[in-house]
Parts: structure tokens; C-alpha cells; sequence
């Protein structure tokens, strides 16, 4: 071999001695905290094939935990939030990972699986890397457990009203209509939750996900609205600051025509393309710390954010955008939803997605058959 | 000698100014070739001549012999300069001791292979074209997950074995993508802050 070759051979050992991965522990890169007053306890943790690498100047944790809980305390539980934070003093780096429409008795065990990337600089690290914490945990009575700095108790509180009405339908439907009526409406939920259109998102805080320069062809393009009679809350005007595929600073002003003061109110957001396709883009939420509406006043809810919407790699040209109420919490912690008759009032909304309990209920009908599905609606 | 001599090496041999071994072969053909015989003499007689007239007397270039020589190297480095500035760079095939097309050849993929692994070696996700412009904080739902992502930093919750995940979104600042596995649901939330 001569020494231009032996040289090279040397040097490309080297190189890949360079770029090859340091593994770490990622059992020491997760940290779990459980209160100790908590009603769950910690069984045990299966980091699966997690893995820590440290590639050049960061470090790349892929974790593929389950957490297996058990219910310690003596109610049912049914639902649990985990807050998940990593970079705890950098912007963002926050998630959670939540379990609804569950019924866990006493002493039973139940697992929850968490699947996450994080990538950040060596030089940030020190301590773990992903700190695991209990967010909330909601009862059989809709009473709360929990720090809910992600206000778990709302979220967790809407899912299991929309579960409770639509296991309440679904009974309704056996009871009247019997096995065939039941196995007609889980096809037709699987239907349309097949056809539900969804749009890939891209969300930005103050201002434009693209540049600072004022896109060319803006304009401020106003909500329609689907009343619902029976909503508490109702929706006076709104708009928003459209480009293209860009929606800006969506405005809504409600009236809250209720007896009661509500403190938070979400108003569902469809958006039509130019070929007349209409989505379900998200939703315009209040804010949960500043707003509270007393009966019969009004409110503004005031998201500074911008979304982008795109299908298949595709930018969607909104070219119109209908609002309607769709989740209502009052200030004693009761909510509203709508019902089923609502919600198939409107040609519309056939673009929302089912609700989680409805996906369960037709993912058992899926796998396991009409009979099953019977004897889960029939646990409650 | 077969060919007639040249007239630069006829008039050396008039002038006794070429070597012992041309002056031999000149003075053996010169002495069998009238025409070559009638050559040398004419330059004998020219250089007579000359010497009659002091043109090439030692006298009369006495002090310009430097002079001429000092001008003369003068114009050789000028021209060579000269030459310097409008030369194009041409490889010569000449044998360099310390040139090696291998060894050139090993570093140049050398250079290039360390280049690639620096390149490599820290870990970056592809920003769409929508956010490179900007250093925000940026969340964004795709096919494997939420993810969010912050300069060099990015969290993302990820589907559970890709499973496909219906994902809504919240002008609040949070995109929510919920899958159902083994009969229970699982929601993942990442928050823009």
C-alpha cells in the first residue's frame, strides 16, 4: 500500500471515529415526578428503544417510554394528563400526553405510552433532559387531581362530556334501533371519519409564520357564523388577517347569553378553499387566565397567532372562513358542548372530526365486532 | 561534411571564434569547396576591412562593453518580466520531487470527506421554506408527529409507531393529535410559547 493510500485509509478512521454517535442513558435523560399525594402510582417504566446520542454539538434523545400507572386511590379515574417539559427556561419545549375516555377502577393498572424527539445543544444540558409530571387526573364525579398548568381539568372535563353524550346516543341507538341500527351508525362514523379532509398546520406566536414583511395581498377577510340556539354563548363578529395560505390574528367577539358568567369559550374554525373545499382548520380559543364573561356581556377572544395551512405539501388559499361555539366553560367549572342534534344541524359541520370517545367506540366495533362494542357501552 | 557549412559557421571559422573540433570539420570541407573557400574569404576580407576602420577594434568599444552588457541584461529581465505578466499558467511536465497526483488526489478527498462530516455531524431538521426566514419558535403538524422547534432546539411528540393521528389546532397556540391503539385513546399536545 503506498502512503497516499495508507494516509487516506488513516484518515477516513478518523472521520468516521468523528461523526460516530456517543450513546448516553436515557433512563438518566428522564426524570418522573409524581406528587406524592398523587392518586396515581408509579408501577414501573419500559424505555423500550429509547435511545440518548450526543452527534457533534447536540444532543438527540428518541424516547419511546410507557409509564404503567395504577389507580392507588378508591374513585374511578378517567382521565389523566401528563405534562411533558424539556428546556424548561427556553421558549417552548412544552407538551403533554393525555389518556381520556378511560375507567379505571381501584388498584387496576392502565399504561401510557410516551413517543418523543428532542434535540438541543450540548451545552444547554445538564440534569435531565425530559422531565415527566403529573398534569391532572379526572374522576368518575368530574372531580380533579392535579397541578393543571395546562389546564387539564377543562380539557379533561370537555372529553368526558362529549364521551358521556355520545355513549348516552349510542345507547339510545341499541335501544331503539337494536344491534343492526348500532353497526349502521358506527359504519357511518367510520365513513366519515375516512372522508374528514385534514390540514397540515404551521403556527407562529406575534405575528407571520414568513418573514416580517406584510405579504403582498392581504386583506381582513370576516367570519360567517352557524348559530347553535342552544349554545350559551353566541358569536357576534370576528375576522381575521388573511394571505394566501396565512391566517393572522383571528378576532371573535361573543355575547354571553347565559344566567351565568362564563370563563372560557372555544369557537370552531372552518376554512373554505378556492375550489370550494372546506376544512376544519382548528379552533379560536379565549384566554383562559384574562377572560372572564358575565351573563349577558360581551367578550373578545384575541389569539396572537399566525397558522398556515397547507394539504399534501400544497398551500390552501383560504377564500372563506365560518365560525361556530363549540365548547363553553363556565366559571363553577361546568361546561358545554353541543349535542349530537347540533352538531348533524348543518350540513357544515360534517367536516369536524368525531369525537375521541366516538373513534374509540368505532375502533372496537372495527376489531372486535358489534358484540363488544354492546358490552363496552354497557360497562357504563 | 556533406552540406555546405552555414555562413554564422563560416564567418566564426574567419574570425577564429569557433571551437577546436567545428574549426577541424570546417577547415576540412572548406579546404575541398571553392564555394565555401570563396565565402571564408570574403568574410577575412570584410572582417579586414572593419578592423581598418576601427569598428571592431578593442579601441573603439574600450568602456561600452559594460554598458552593452548592462543594457542587454537589462532588456532580458525586462522582457522576462514582460513575459511574467502575459504568460498563461501552463503545467509543465517537468519531474517536481514534492508533487504527487496520488498524494493530491488523497487530500482533496481528504478535505472534502471532513467537510461532509462537520456538515453532518450536527444534527438539523429541514425548516420549510415558510420559516427559515424567521427564528420564532415555530410549531407544526406533520405526518410523524407535533413538533416544535426553537434556533437549534426542537421537541416533537411523535405518533405512536406512526400510526396516523387526527390533529387539530388551537389559535391559542397548541396543536393537539390524538390515535387510538389497543382500544384506548392517547392525545398529544405541543404548546407554542
Amino acid at each position: 500500500m503506498s502512503i497516499s493510500n495508507k494516509l487516506l485509509v488513516a484518515c477516513l478512521a478518523a472521520l468516521q471515529l468523528l461523526a460516530q454517535e456517543t450513546a448516553l442513558d436515557p433512563g438518566s435523560s428522564v426524570k418522573i415526578d409524581l406528587p406524592a399525594d398523587s392518586p396515581l402510582a408509579l408501577v414501573s417504566t419500559s424505555m423500550g428503544e429509547s435511545r440518548a446520542t450526543a452527534r457533534g454539538g447536540a444532543i438527540v434523545l428518541d424516547l419511546h417510554m410507557a409509564l404503567t400507572l395504577r389507580n392507588s386511590g378508591f374513585r374511578r379515574v378517567r382521565g389523566v394528563v401528563l405534562l411533558i417539559t424539556a428546556q424548561e427556561f427556553a421558549p417552548g419545549g412544552k407538551g403533554s400526553v393525555a389518556r381520556p375516555c378511560i375507567d379505571v377502577p381501584a388498584s387496576q393498572e392502565f399504561t401510557i405510552p410516551i413517543d418523543l424527539r428532542l434535540v438541543r445543544p450540548v451545552q444547554q444540558a445538564g440534569g435531565p433532559l425530559v422531565r415527566v409530571q403529573l398534569d391532572g387526573v379526572l374522576f368518575e364525579d368530574l372531580s380533579f387531581f392535579g397541578a393543571n398548568r395546562l389546564n387539564s381539568q377543562r380539557a379533561l372535563t370537555f372529553w368526558e362530556t362529549e364521551a358521556q353524550r355520545d355513549r348516552a346516543y349510542f345507547k339510545k341507538v341499541l335501544q331503539a334501533r337494536g344491534e343492526k341500527g348500532l353497526r349502521d351508525e358506527m359504519l357511518l362514523s367510520m365513513t366519515k371519519q375516512a372522508e374528514r379532509p385534514q390540514l397540515d398546520v404551521a403556527m407562529s406566536r406575534n405575528g407571520r409564520t414568513t418573514g416580517a414583511a406584510v405579504p403582498v395581498g392581504e386583506h381582513v377577510a370576516q367570519f360567517a357564523f352557524l348559530k347553535m340556539p342552544k349554545s350559551p354563548v353566541q358569536p357576534l363578529e370576528g375576522w381575521a388577517e388573511i394571505a394566501g395560505n396565512e391566517a393572522r390574528a383571528p378576532q371573535i367577539e361573543v355575547i354571553n347569553q347565559s344566567g351565568k358568567p362564563v370563563r372560557y369559550v372555544e369557537i370552531g374554525w372552518i376554512v373554505k378553499d378556492k375550489e370550494g373545499h372546506e376544512y376544519l382548520a382548528g379552533s379560536v380559543p379565549g384566554s383562559s387566565t384574562a377572560m372572564l364573561i358575565p351573563a349577558g356581556q360581551r367578550g373578545r377572544l384575541l389569539p396572537d397567532t399566525a397558522l398556515k395551512f397547507s394539504r399534501t405539501g400544497k398551500p390552501v388559499e383560504i377564500a372563506g372562513m365560518t365560525g361556530f361555539v363549540s365548547q363553553v366553560e363556565f366559571a363553577d367549572g361546568k361546561v358545554w358542548v353541543p349535542s349530537r342534534d347540533e352538531l348533524n344541524s348543518s350540513p357544515l359541520l360534517r367536516v369536524l372530526s368525531p369525537s375521541q370517545e366516538e373513534q374509540r367506540l368505532a375502533d372496537i366495533y372495527s376489531k372486535k365486532g358489534a358484540a363488544a362494542l354492546v358490552a363496552e357501552l354497557n360497562r357504563y | 561534411m556533406k552540406h555546405h557549412p552555414s555562413e554564422a559557421e563560416l564567418a566564426l571559422l574567419a574570425g577564429g571564434d569557433c571551437g577546436r573540433v567545428s574549426q577541424f570539420f570546417l577547415n576540412r570541407h572548406v579546404r575541398r569547396c571553392e564555394v565555401c573557400i570563396d565565402t571564408v574569404a570574403d568574410f577575412v576580407g570584410l572582417r579586414e576591412e572593419m578592423l581598418r576602420q576601427e569598428i571592431l577594434s578593442d579601441d573603439h568599444f574600450a568602456g561600452d562593453w559594460d554598458r552593452l552588457a548592462a543594457e542587454m541584461r537589462a532588456n532580458i529581465h525586462l522582457g522576462l518580466e514582460a513575459g511574467e505578466c502575459v504568460r498563461q499558467p501552463v503545467l509543465a511536465p517537468t519531474a517536481n520531487p514534492f508533487w504527487n497526483p496520488r498524494m493530491a488526489a488523497a487530500f482533496a478527498s481528504l478535505v472534502l470527506l471532513v467537510g461532509a462530516g462537520f456538515a453532518l455531524r450536527a444534527p438539523h431538521a429541514p425548516l420549510p421554506a415558510a420559516v427559515q426566514t424567521v427564528n420564532l419558535p415555530v410549531l407544526e403538524s406533520t405526518g410523524s408527529g407535533l413538533e416544535l422547534r426553537a434556533g437549534a432546539n426542537s421537541f416533537a411528540l411523535l405518533n405512536h409507531h406512526g400510526g396516523v393521528a387526527r390533529q387539530t389546532v388551537s389559535a391559542q397556540g397548541d396543536i393537539r393529535a390524538s390515535y387510538i391503539e389497543a382500544g384506548a385513546v392517547t392525545i398529544h399536545n405541543v404548546y407554542l410559547e
